[in-house]
Order: structure tokens, then sequence, then C-alpha cells
């Protein structure tokens, strides 16, 4: 893994090109999937009138969305404080599911703690789980440099084993009518922000305190300072007598434990227990984020909110127009293709600029 | 009786490392011509779905690999163009490749059958060509035609590797394109080049997964194939020889699991032994020794000039 | 005689600047002609073009007489160009003949036809009477033999006009006198020749004529009986320069740093072999040698980045032989690394980040243990930017964006501005222009005056006398020998960069 803080970031000063260019990616993202939508004999703009309706049209449907981002923002922090220390934590999936574990668990298992504290006991052992998963991977990337990559990617899938067997076998509830394991006490779930009937949990005010402290942490600390430096060369960071290796391990351990209290919270805030399908793909739903935002944890609250609406308002789209909303997936895919190419439309808007100012 | 458990068990051991051998054969190419692909898997979702979808319309089996290898070949094109032509970041593509065709193969299979799971459709037959072999011809007559073909290409890629012009100058662009590219080669068509090949090799291992093992095709029903692909080259040394043995021993403890989750021998939960394949694929990963072989330029991109700012 | 190349008023724009500038150049068939200038003066853009790695925005390049234009560097190979990069171009894998022959193989059908390569590479060896093993892997030969092996590549294309980069920069100067013979062989069967070169010894060693580049553009073509050396520095810079700085007598008696007995192996192979040595205060010890001698691994064991295998360094007293890189910068030794971009500078930083790198947990840069000073970051970088003249003078532009004589002035003002004791330097001069080399050799010396030590590699034999008080000759991993500047002389460091004993060279 090399260069992934640097490989990613943008190479020059904030031009107009880079303001443009993520809603460049995403407008071309919509215009693809259009194609499928269109191939399958339905109405794109009809679609996606009913998603932007469905993410933001009422009240109801703006709390959904913002819910919905909640896992998606820690996914992308987790994914951004990787690529800080210069790897890529692909694994944010299987550390979301294992986060989700850990609170259950903590959740359900001891009895008698002040809310406050249970809260903040269950949302310890999401973070906890989720390091403990990347720890191995962790350890062989540094240790023995095995591609961080493929190692989390085959994880991903012993993860969703792992949820699977928590839900349906070692911690199934007995009296439910999906599949589910046994709910978390009383005492755990997150308070609402907004009660019922529209029921938004404080999740949100720990994705907007997140992000502020990932911000201030490597704009002003020394260590977050020296994670950066790590991030953008591992052997000029060396060099200056950095412990590299110190800086990648804590980067994803970090990177898993963010990913562990997205989980968590998903669980104490939502459902209060845990199901087989209980992530559509958070986890994933930060690659693009983190990529788009230029590593900047506070833009991808922003980024995590549009990815929210998406999954939220093609709920709507589906039900409405009869779209499935599997076109998420497409939209997303594509979307991740878009920006690995960044360097050609950079090229191409940068071509146009200079032939305007050559003209003008 | 114990005869023919060990034959059995042999026997679903080719089944199941064949699509990670193919896949693997053609990620061999691509890794060799300096391009990571972690999209493999997503290139055998489309030659899985697609070769389903083609049975289904022409009700015809080898129609239906044709189509897979066509959408293999458009998903490495995908890939291709990302990580050729633009110059992107090989590893981003692949992920970006996966889940794009994972999406695509869910949103058609549900838009066109209404669900995750494909209708049966004809599927491929195995043929008694080679049952006149003696000792092994009845073992032989047991397996798909697709692993024929698959053992007929591993000797193929090794000549072409080894032993043309095409396969020096597949050597000679994964380690340095810019020499390649001053010794009056095209960087790019040979870059473009194996990794097409990939594209067709990993649909034609999907195909064989859908049509091959199975006659559907399921949401899912790939699940890391394509990574244990990525990981059977890189444990085989880029050589046909080291990743046909990895993909068999891959295969073995895939086996091995689903033959304990029959026999229940174990107390071990379903969900517990599927992991044993994955985490089989995570030792070997984790086992490996020595990078010399690796092409030096993998995943480093080669831009045309007329792209440089 | 007509010319075998023309360019004529070539002119090639890149973002940031005017590489060529209506150059003009004419080479006379059967001639070796040297084209020189500075870093930055446009000789291998110039030369880039001519191999059709890059379109001309301007000009025309004719070659014998006819009007081409190249796409590609295959169609400068169809008209008989060939080039030896500096940095060769060859895939270590593959065996010499393989290398040779990759883009016209000799086959049949589609099959690769190796005996059929290895004889025709004799064939060319024969005719021109070169030197090398076709069979051997090109991982396994030395650099001057790789450099035949390019040679004979681009003969073996047909080449009538080869061009060589910089061609003696990795060479021992017997290497060096090999290559001379080889070229004036190739010119012999009527082979024109064009070297790249910013030696100007070696240009009056190889050459008939020569043209020289400055900032771009064309300054002047002349023959070599019609010129010397002073009068080429004058063409090349525009301007007298005083490299060097100046001396002055400083107290040198307490020892600084001392190796004892170190050694160092590296992938099986000994880097460093048991070498010993002593740097004074007010000193700078130079060393010389050919590239990959040891000199890098040396000077990096002195910085820390490299573990000492054996033996011992002690610092003003102190053991510092398992003392952490961060500890012996804190401890006032400042390195100076060889490559700036990839182990100096980190160039998404800007200039105050990389001002502060290595330096961000100095007390003064931090408070409450943890939080960076950006008050005192920022004065600390303005200060620094002044002092060591870097342009342009923002501390917030990126790093990438400097040239490369004021990204080294970054790396120096931040490894110097605290004024370390010891200063490590692995050739701090390699690819700045004039100006930044003379400020850097000012910066070292005045360094040296004030009492403080240098350790000072550098390929360049003529910095290393310039600057030296004593200069230490490695040779394979190995310290051959300590000469003092008075002493020393090119003839015997020559010799003793070739692995001769000093007893033997005085003899």
């Amino acid at each position: 893994m090399k260069g992934y803080g640097k490989k990613l970031q943008k190479p020059q000063r904030k031009t107009v090109v880079d303001i443009a260019l993520p809603f460049l990616l995403l407008f071309l993202s919509f215009l693809f999937s259009s194609i499928w939508i269109l191939l399958m004999g339905k109405k794109p703009l009809e679609a996606y009138a009913a998603l932007l309706d469905g993410a933001f049209g009422s009240a109801t449907g703006l709390v959904n969305t913002i819910k919905k981002s909640v896992p998606i923002a820690f996914a992308s922090f987790a994914i951004i404080v990787s690529m800080k220390g210069n790897t890529f934590n692909i694994g944010a999936e299987g550390q979301l599911a294992l986060g989700g574990i850990g609170a259950t668990l903590a959740g359900a298992l001891i009895p008698g703690l002040p809310a406050p504290l249970h809260i903040a006991v269950c949302i310890l052992a999401g973070a906890l789980f989720g390091m403990l998963y990347i720890l191995f991977p962790t350890i062989m990337h540094v240790r023995r440099g095995v591609d961080l990559l493929v190692i989390l990617l085959l994880l991903n899938n012993v993860a969703s084993y792992l949820l699977q067997y928590f839900v349906l076998d070692l911690f199934k509830s007995d009296n439910a009518l999906v599949p589910s394991s046994r709910p978390i006490l009383e005492s755990a779930e997150l308070p609402y922000l907004i009660g019922p009937p529209y029921r938004m949990t404080i999740a949100i005010l720990f994705v907007v305190v997140a992000a502020l402290v990932l911000y201030w942490f490597f704009s002003r600390t020394v260590a977050g300072y020296e994670m950066r430096a790590v991030g953008l060369s591992r052997e000029a960071a060396y060099y200056a007598g950095i412990p590299i290796r110190k800086y990648t391990s804590l980067a994803l351990l970090l990177s898993g434990a963010l990913a562990g209290i997205g989980g968590a919270l998903e669980v104490l805030g939502n459902y209060h227990c845990l199901y087989t399908d209980f992530s559509p793909g958070f986890g994933y739903d930060g690659i693009p984020i983190a990529l788009l935002c230029g590593s900047n944890p506070i833009l991808a609250v922003v980024g995590s909110i549009a990815f929210g609406a998406l999954r939220n308002g093609s709920l709507t789209m589906q039900a409405r127009v009869g779209i499935s909303n599997e076109i998420i997936s497409v939209i997303q895919g594509s979307l991740i293709l878009f920006v690995a190419s960044n360097y050609i439309f950079r090229y191409l808007l940068n071509r146009r600029r200079r032939k305007e100012k050559a003209h003008g | 009786m114990a005869e023919s458990l060990v034959f059995g068990f042999l026997l679903s051991v080719i089944r199941l490392s064949a699509p990670m051998f193919i896949a693997g054969m053609g990620n061999m190419y691509c890794e060799r011509v300096g391009v990571l692909n972690l999209g493999a898997e997503g290139m055998m979702v489309s030659g899985a779905f697609a070769a389903v979808l083609g049975s289904y319309l022409t009700g015809s089996p080898w129609v239906g690999v044709l189509f897979g290898i066509l959408a293999g070949l458009l998903a490495g094109g995908i890939h291709a163009l990302v990580c050729v032509e633009f110059g992107g970041m090989h590893a981003i593509s692949g992920l970006g490749l996966t889940m794009l065709c994972n999406g695509i193969a869910r949103f058609l299979c549900i838009s066109i059958f209404g669900s995750t799971y494909s209708p049966n459709v004809n599927s491929l037959q195995t043929t008694d060509i080679l049952a006149g072999i003696p000792l092994v011809g009845g073992f032989l007559s047991q397996l798909s035609p697709l692993i024929y073909i698959g053992v007929i290409l591993a000797v193929v890629s090794w000549y072409v590797i080894f032993r043309t012009t095409y396969g020096l100058r597949v050597q000679a662009v994964g380690d340095d394109p810019r020499t390649v590219e001053t010794a009056g080669i095209s960087v790019w068509r040979l870059r473009y080049s194996g990794v097409l090949i990939c594209g067709a090799l990993c649909g034609i291992a999907g195909a064989y997964m859908s049509l091959g093992q199975l006659d559907r095709f399921f949401d899912g029903m790939i699940s890391g194939k394509g990574m244990m692909a990525v990981i059977a080259v890189k444990m085989g040394k880029w050589a046909p020889g080291g990743i046909l043995g990895t993909a068999l021993l891959l295969g073995l403890f895939d086996a091995l699991q689903m033959r304990l989750q029959v026999s229940s021998v174990i107390g071990l939960s379903p969900e517990m032994l599927g992991m044993v394949p994955y985490l089989a694929g995570i030792a070997v990963l984790c086992l490996q020794r020595g990078k010399s072989d690796r092409p030096a330029a993998l995943d480093t991109t080669y831009l045309r000039n007329k792209y440089k700012f | 005689m007509g010319y075998a190349i023309e360019m004529r008023e070539i002119s090639k724009r890149f973002p940031a600047v005017l590489a060529n500038d209506k150059v003009t150049l004419r080479v006379k068939e059967g001639t070796i002609h040297a084209i020189i200038g500075e870093n930055g003066a446009g000789k291998t853009t110039l030369m880039n073009i001519l191999y059709g790695l890059y379109e001309p925005d301007g000009g025309e390049i004719l070659v014998k007489g006819q009007r081409v234009a190249f796409r590609s560097a295959m169609d400068a190979i169809r008209q008989g160009i060939g080039m030896v990069h500096q940095h060769f171009m060859l895939i270590p894998r593959l065996s010499v003949a393989d290398n040779i022959v990759l883009g016209e193989e000799p086959h049949r059908g589609v099959r690769y036809d190796g005996k059929a390569a290895v004889q025709r590479v004799e064939e060319v060896c024969r005719t021109y009477g070169i030197h090398i093993d076709p069979k051997a892997r090109v991982r396994d030969i030395s650099l001057g033999m790789q450099q035949r092996v390019e040679i004979v590549k681009t003969l073996y294309r047909g080449a009538d006009v080869i061009i060589l980069d910089e061609p003696t920069a990795v060479l021992t100067p017997q290497e060096i006198d090999d290559l001379g013979l080889v070229l004036k062989g190739l010119k012999e069967r009527g082979k024109t020749i064009l070297i790249i070169t910013h030696k100007l010894e070696e240009v009056m060693d190889f050459s008939d004529e020569i043209t020289v580049l400055r900032a771009g553009r064309h300054v002047v073509t002349v023959r070599k009986e019609d010129t010397s050396i002073p009068e080429l520095t004058a063409y090349m810079v525009g301007r007298e320069v005083h490299l060097g700085g100046h001396k002055q007598p400083v107290d040198g008696s307490q020892v600084m740093l001392q190796l004892d007995h170190v050694s160092f192996h590296q992938k099986g192979r000994q880097a460093l072999e048991d070498i010993s040595l002593t740097i004074h205060s007010g000193e700078i010890l130079g060393i010389a040698g050919i590239d990959g001698s040891g000199q890098t691994e040396l000077t990096e064991l002195v910085a820390g980045i490299l573990p000492c295998d054996q033996g011992s360094l002690t610092f003003r007293g102190e053991d510092i032989t398992r003392v952490s890189i961060a500890r012996r910068k804190a401890g006032g030794i400042g390195f100076i690394a060889q490559d700036r971009r990839r182990h100096g500078l980190i160039l998404d930083f800007s200039v105050e980040e990389n001002l502060l790198l290595g330096m961000q947990r100095r007390e003064e840069f931090v408070r409450r243990r943890f939080l960076q000073d950006g008050r005192r970051i920022r004065e600390m970088a303005e200060r620094r930017i002044q002092d060591f003249d870097i342009r342009p003078p923002l501390r917030t532009s990126r790093a990438s964006t400097l040239s490369g004589g004021n990204q080294q002035k970054v790396v120096i003002a931040r490894e110097m501005g605290p004024d370390p004791a010891l200063i490590v330097a692995d050739q701090p001069t390699r690819g700045v222009d004039v100006g930044a080399i003379e400020f850097i050799h000012n910066t070292l010396v005045e360094h040296r005056n004030r009492g403080g030590s240098v350790l000072l590699a550098s390929l360049e034999l003529d910095e290393v006398l310039l600057l030296s008080d004593r200069i230490a000759v490695m040779y394979s991993g190995r310290l051959i020998g300590i000469l003092d500047a008075a002493e020393a002389t090119r003839e015997k460091i020559g010799l003793m960069m070739v692995g001769r004993r000093p007893e033997e060279v005085e003899s």
C-alpha cells in the first residue's frame, strides 16, 4: 500500500476544478445509471425525482436521511483516518458488523448501569470490537507487508458469517418475527433528540463531534501532523525520525474503532438489536465519500448526508416508480470508477480552462 | 465405499478450485502487464449473470458461456479504460468495478426475474468425450467441459508467457513500461490486452460457476472467489503452475468445509464452517514469502503523453 | 560533410517553463557532438524531442536533410536515431539478448526465437568491437556493462545517430576511458554521436564539436580546438561564479564524531565493511568514490537511518550506536539526504510543514505537550525562508511547486537552521543550478568556519576537492584511505576510487 494519503489528495491548491469535480462525477454516475433504468423501460428523471422527494421532501424523510447518514459518516471517517496513515481500510463493512456485535453484547449483558454510562460502555465495546477485528490485518500488514486490501476484503466475508452466526445461533432471540439477536437493555438505548414521530436520536451529534475532533487532531496536534506526514510519504517521514509503523498501526486501529462505533450507534439508536443485514453496505458507502472529500472529515459529513439521502430516497423510488433500489449500487460503483479516473477529468477540465485563458 | 468417498472429495476439490484457477489465470495476465485487478470479483459476477441470461434467452448454455465471456470482456474493458487509458488508481477501480458489477447484476436480476434468484436455466452438461481414457476416463467425464478448457488454457498460457514474443513483451511491460515504450512497443496495447484477456477468463470462470456448477444465478454466489483468484496469483508467483497449485489448495479447504457441513461430524454451525475457505485464503496470503517475482511495475499508472499536464 | 541532424528553432513549453526557446542545433555526420548546459538549461528536453518522446511546439527537425515529424520514439528509431538514457532502460529479469531485441524480436510465427536473438547480438558486437555476454541476465552485470548493452541496443536497431544522456554519471574513471574508446570506434565506423553532459573535462576528451545551452536557449556552437574549459563555463553560466566558499582557519582539535569498525549488511551483501574514521570540529570531511561504493550507506548510518551491525559510533563523547533518528537529530546531527524528493521533503506538504519536519517535537514548537504551537512554527518558517533565501518566499506554497534548487534550500534550511554540531550531507548539490550550488557551498563552509563539522559525500570529485579539509575515499563498501586536502590530487583519488591502496598510489 503506497501513498494512499498522497495519491488520493488533491495535487494542487484548491481551484474551481476541485470544487466542481465531485459534483461532475456524481452527475456522471447518475447519468450512467440512467442508462440501466432506461433499459428496463422506466423513466430516470421520474425515478430521481422520487428519490429526491423521499430523501428531503418531508420532515420524516429528512430525519430518515440523517439517520441513515450516521453509520455512513463513521465508515467514511474510518477510511479517511486510514488514508491519513498511508493505508486504505476497505474493511469498514466488517468492522461495522463487529462494532454492532460488541455493542449488542454490552447492551444486553451488562445490567444495572445508569443510561449515560451504559451507552458509553456500549459505544466503547463497539469501538473495541472494531479495533480488535482490524488488529490481525494490521499486524500482518505492518510486520510482514501482507496486502491489506486483499486481507480486508476477505475478512469482510468472514465478518458477514460471524454476524450470521451471532444473530442466528449464538445470541439469537427466541421470540422475534424476523431472525434477530437478543435486544439490548433499555438503559443502553440512545435518547431522542427529536422524539416520536420522528425518533431522531442523538447519534447525529456523535457524528458532528467526531468530525470536529478528527479535524482538530489532524490540523492542530503534533501526532496529527506526524500521521499526515506518514500518510503523504512513508519514506520522508521515516527519514525525519517519525515512527512510521506506529502511525500506520495507529491509523488502522483508530479506523477500525471508528467503524465499530458506527455499527454500535446503529444498534443503540436504530434497531436495539442486530439483524444479519443490518448494514446494506454502509461500509462501502464510505469509500467514495472519503475519496471525494479529499480526506477532510467535515466535508465527509456533507457527503454522508448525500449518501444517506441516496439510501433513504431509493426506498421511495422503489415503491413509487418500481425501480429496484439496487440501482444505488450501480450509482455508487460507477461513482467510484469515476473517482478512480479522477486524473483524466482533472486533465480535461484543466485543459479546457487553459484554452479559455489562452483565448481570452 | 471409502474409495468412492475419496473419489467424490477429489472431484469436489477440482470443481471448487476450477473457477479460482481460471480467474487466477486471467489475473496473471492482468498483473503481468502491471495492472492490479481487485475487480476480478466483479468480472466473475458479470460472467456468471450474463451466462445465465444468455442461456435463459436462447436456451443454449454455450451461448450463455459466450455471453459470459462478452460480459467479462466488457467489465475488463472498463477496468482497462480506467487504469490503462485514464491513468486511474488500480485498487480503487477494482473495488468500484466489483460494486458496479454486483449492482448491475442484482438490478437486472430483480428487474428481469423479479427476485435475487434467477430461475433454473439450461446448464452445461458433462461430456463423455474423454470417458474412453483408461483409469481416469470415468473420473474425467464427471467434470464440466469448462474445466477441460481451463486445463488447456493453463498449458497455452505457460507457452504464451514464456515462449512467445508477446510473452516476452508482457514480462517486460510488467517490470518497466517506460523501457518498453522506448523500444517502440505500445505499452497501452499490451496492457489493454492483458486486462481484456483477464476479463474474458474471469467471464468464463463466472459462467462456470453459474452454468457449470449450478443452473442459475443468485446474488452473492461469487462471494470472494475473485479475491481468492488474486491470492492464487500472488501465491503462485505469477506462473500458471503455481496458480494451479494454490487454487487446488484453496479448493481443498472449500471442499472440506462443504463436506463437513453435509456430514456434520463436528458440531460446528454452518456459519462457522462458511468462514473456513476465507480464513484459509488469509492464511495462504500471510504465509507467502518473498516478492522477487512480483512484476516491478504492478499497480503503477503509465500515462500517454497526450494526457500529461 | 552533411548534417546528420538539424533542429531548427525548436520551442517547447511546459506549464511552468519554456524549456526550449527557438533552439537550433546542427550536428555533422560522423562526429561526436556534445551538448552542455546547467541543470534546467533544456538539454534533455531537446534530446527527448529529437527522440520523439516530446512533440515540439515549434520548429522543425531534419534528418540527413529530410524533414521529419516524430510522433513517438518509434518514428525516431525508424529514422536511425537511438538513445541511451541516463537511467538505463533495461529489464533486470530478462537476459542481455532479450533486452536488446525487445521490440524487434526474431520470431517464428508467434514463437520467440531466443537462439537467433543471441546470434544477432553477437553479430552486432563483432561488427562494432563491443564485448558483452548476451546470455547473462541484466540484473547480474555491472553498470558499465549495462551501458554497453544500451549502446548495442541502439545499434541493433540500425541507429546512425546515438544520443547519450549523461553517460559518465555512473561510471568509474576506467569505465569512462573504455566508453571513450567505444565511442571513437563507433565514430570511425561512420556513426554520429550526441552526448549530453555537464562535465566539461569529458567534453574536451570526447567531442569534436560542442553546443552550449543556457536557460532554454542556444548560446554557441564551437569546435573543441577553438575553446577552453573556462570559456565554456562562462557560456554555460552567463556570469562568474565562485564555488567552494571562503575557508577560514578554525580550531579543529575537538573530536566530533568517531566511527569504530562499523559494518553494515544489506540483502546479504556487505554494504559497509569495517569503517573507522574521525571527524573533528571545524572540519569538512569529504567522501569520494564511484556511485554505489557505500557513501550513501555511510551517511545514512551516521544519521541513524540504517542500523549498525557491528562497531560503534561516538558523537561528542557519547555512544550513539543504538540511538534513534529522532534523538540523533535532537542531539545535533543534521542530515541532508541524497534524494530530496523522496527522503528530504514531503512534496504535498507546504514549505512551512516541511521546515518543521523532524523538528515537530522540539519544545519550542509544542504547547501542552501535544498541541502544535502555530505562532512559533510560523515565525520559524518565516525566519528560515528569509535566512536561506527560499523563493518564492511563501510558507504556504507546496514544496512540489518549488524548483529543485529551492527544494534543496528548504531541506538545508531545516537541517542547518537549528545550527547542529554535525551536518551529514549526501550529494547536496545534485541536480540544482549553479546559483544554488554556490549558495550551498557557502553555507557548508560557513558552518565549518563557525566550528561545526561536515560529513560530505559527493560523486563530483571536483566538489569534494574544493570543499574538503580531508578526503576519505571509499570503494566497494570499504574505506581505502584518508588524504589531507593538501596532498590529494585527482589522479591519486581516481586510483583509490577503484580500490588501489594509497601506498600503491604513491609509488
